[in-house]
């Protein structure tokens, strides 16, 4: 689904000028929620909105995958901020599929050169890191569950990466094959997850911290099929 | 610890950094912003584990103090949020490997071979505190200078 088809619309809200800018500020908190701002910023950013649009007192409660604001008085100039969240998911400039994939496979690369993966298995290792993020934008592209996503994408660029890595002669196999599945590992999770404990957000940050651990194991499974995959077909690990 | 691996773990840094500025759809512009915050990260913590010896833990935390508080000074400067900059930067440090290796571990517990039990498991925990208390060091490093040195929005 496209981010601007998902603004709540106007037309749903009745009833007087607060319940539209009410859902102008929730709008763009859910925006940040999808982007995995921490919550502080969250809500700093959404006080703003309400207050540029004339609220006196904006409350906001924020959970795992759920937002709710309370907010006082003072209209002014709705539409237009409507109008500018509309624009702003719409026409935000998104990398091409091509250039995320390559800088993907340069990160995991240079992560596998951090690794210590010997010279010639950085190039397999750039290699499937490439084809596990267009299989990964594929796929979140057909609504696949990330967790299941995690395991398939994960799966398919170990097994390129241990494979490459064999047939260029590596000697870090086992260590390129961990590599190639690093843009797996939900790093701002977490790291925001703690940074959302640390400034009182318990909730919030627990939960961010069981997902990163669930998608971390479901990463595993992946890489653990693979190497059972390729030792099934006589590659010394 | 040679002039030579440094460059080379700071160069693996910025581009490691750089990579996932893309996956976050950070701009262009706002780019070598993301190259110096992850060669920073990493410069500092080779320094401390290869030079002086410190470890993992010790080191990540170190250079995601001095990334977080180079962040806060420098943040009007960068045109990007100074969350996204700080993160990315300790993108490299986060110990995805070893996670890997901590599950998997766990996972070699199972199999019917246990004349190895006790080693694995040893190995397996060791990672895993590994990796908790690196990430603990990451977020901790990286919170207390914007704690200490945000400028509170006022509601």
């Amino acid at each position: 689904m496209d981010v601007k088809d998902k603004l709540i619309n106007d037309e749903v809200s009745s009833g007087p000028a607060l319940e539209p800018m009410a859902m102008v500020a929730l709008d763009a908190g859910r925006m940040l929620m999808e982007a995995g701002a921490s919550a502080n910023s969250i809500d700093a950013i959404v006080a703003k909105f309400a207050r540029g649009l004339g609220a006196d007192r904006v409350d906001l409660r924020i959970g795992y995958a759920s937002l709710a604001i309370t907010i006082g008085i003072g209209p002014n100039g709705i539409t237009q901020t409507r109008a500018e969240l509309t624009r702003l998911a719409a026409k935000t400039p998104r990398h091409s599929t091509w250039v995320m994939a390559v800088a993907v496979g340069l990160a995991c690369a240079a992560f596998g050169r951090l690794l210590k993966v010997d010279w010639s298995g950085t190039g397999p290792v750039f290699v499937a890191a490439m084809i596990g993020q267009l299989v990964r934008r594929d796929l979140l592209g057909r609504h696949v569950n990330v967790f299941i996503c995690a395991t398939i994408v994960s799966f398919i660029a170990s097994v390129l990466g241990g494979l490459g890595a064999f047939f260029a002669h590596s000697d870090s196999i086992t260590t390129a094959m961990i590599a190639s599945i690093l843009l797996l590992v939900p790093g701002v999770p977490s790291v925001n997850a703690q940074s959302d404990i640390l400034e009182g957000h318990p909730t919030l940050g627990s939960a961010r911290a069981v997902t990163v651990a669930v998608i971390l194991i479901f990463v595993a499974v992946g890489l653990w099929l693979g190497q059972v995959l390729l030792s099934h077909f006589g590659i010394q690990l | 610890m040679t002039f030579a691996f440094l460059l080379h773990q700071t160069i693996c840094g910025a581009l490691a950094a750089v990579g996932f500025g893309v996956l976050f759809n950070i701009g262009f512009r706002s780019l070598p912003w993301c190259a110096a915050s992850g060669a920073l990260a990493l410069a500092v913590r080779t320094c401390c584990y290869s030079q002086y010896h410190w470890n993992l833990e010790a080191s990540s935390f170190a250079a995601a103090l001095i990334v977080g508080a180079a962040v806060q000074i420098l943040r009007t400067r960068a045109d990007i949020s100074q969350n996204a900059l700080d993160v990315v930067g300790c993108i490299p440090m986060v110990p995805g490997s070893f996670a890997a290796k901590a599950i998997l571990g766990l996972f070699a517990l199972t199999s019917i071979d246990t004349a190895h039990a006790t080693e694995t498991l040893v190995t397996a925990v060791q990672y895993t505190l590994r990796v908790m208390f690196t990430i603990g060091a990451i977020g901790t490093g990286l919170a207390i200078p914007s704690l200490l040195l945000r400028v509170r929005v006022s509601r």
